[in-house]
């Protein structure tokens, strides 16, 4: 009977790969108690963004429930998660599909 | 607590003696968002070794805010009397830091009272009448800070 031996290195190739591929959606929720001006100088403190683009992703979050923030690997969405988190804000990764 | 002015990236406020006292309270109560109330994904996204990582991370952040407000509050050089008022001293670096610790009380007191969707109404006779007082007065220094921030800018 033939060995069949687990193709550890793609596997562990392709694990990485996917790692870096940029299929991970930061989204922030809603909630009724984070002030609006605060979610708006967070998200220009984590993103580096312009007051008007915060202020955006601010309102989609207050008007819609939630806002995309960006989409990014793996390892940077849990960057931006932990970042967004450490200002008490509600925010997940998703995996875009 | 106002803004007075911002001088090389110094932040000087005034408050009332009773605000720093205020101030005071509000800082130490720091933290009050439970350990595990934070998720990394709301779906199967992200497996335990993830969150883990995420927990132990907000737990070493907590304890370096915690430790800093020790030094802020400990440090003589920061709040001087001047007149019947008390003067705050404030590095521009410090201040996303202190935005933080005043969010976190403010959000956890929140979580406390069970995260109501509706702001609760004060009752000095409610069970949850100290959480509302500290979840408010950290929302007032919150929105003092954001304001002397947009000033600045």
């Amino acid at each position: 009977m033939p060995e069949v031996i687990p193709d550890i290195e793609r596997d562990e190739k392709s694990k990485s790969e996917s790692a870096k591929e940029p299929g991970y959606l930061v989204v922030c929720w809603n909630d009724p108690v984070n002030l609006m001006d605060y979610v708006t100088h967070v998200f220009q403190t984590v993103f580096a963004w312009q007051r008007p683009k915060a202020e955006l992703h601010m309102k989609q979050v207050h008007n819609l429930g939630k806002s995309v923030l960006v989409r990014e690997s793996l390892e940077k969405a849990e960057h931006y998660v932990h970042q967004l988190q450490k200002y008490s804000l509600h925010a997940t990764m998703e995996r875009d599909e | 607590m106002k803004l007075l002015r911002v001088e090389n990236d110094r932040f000087f406020f005034q408050l009332i003696p009773r605000e720093k006292d205020l101030l005071e309270i509000v800082l130490r109560l720091y933290p009050v968002i439970p350990p595990t109330h934070q998720v990394l994904s709301k779906s199967s996204t992200a497996d335990k070794a993830n969150q883990h990582l995420l927990d132990e991370a907000l737990a070493e952040q907590r304890s370096e805010n915690k430790k800093r407000v020790e030094d802020l509050l400990t440090n003589p050089g920061r709040f001087r009397k001047s007149g019947d008022a008390i003067e705050m001293i404030l590095m521009a670096s410090e201040i996303e830091w202190v935005l933080q610790v005043l969010n976190d009380v403010h959000v956890g007191n929140w979580v406390l009272i069970g995260s109501p969707e509706q702001r609760p109404r004060f009752s000095p006779i409610s069970k949850h009448a100290r959480f509302i007082v500290a979840m408010d007065l950290a929302c007032m220094f919150e929105s003092q800070l954001l304001e002397a921030i947009s000033l600045s800018s």
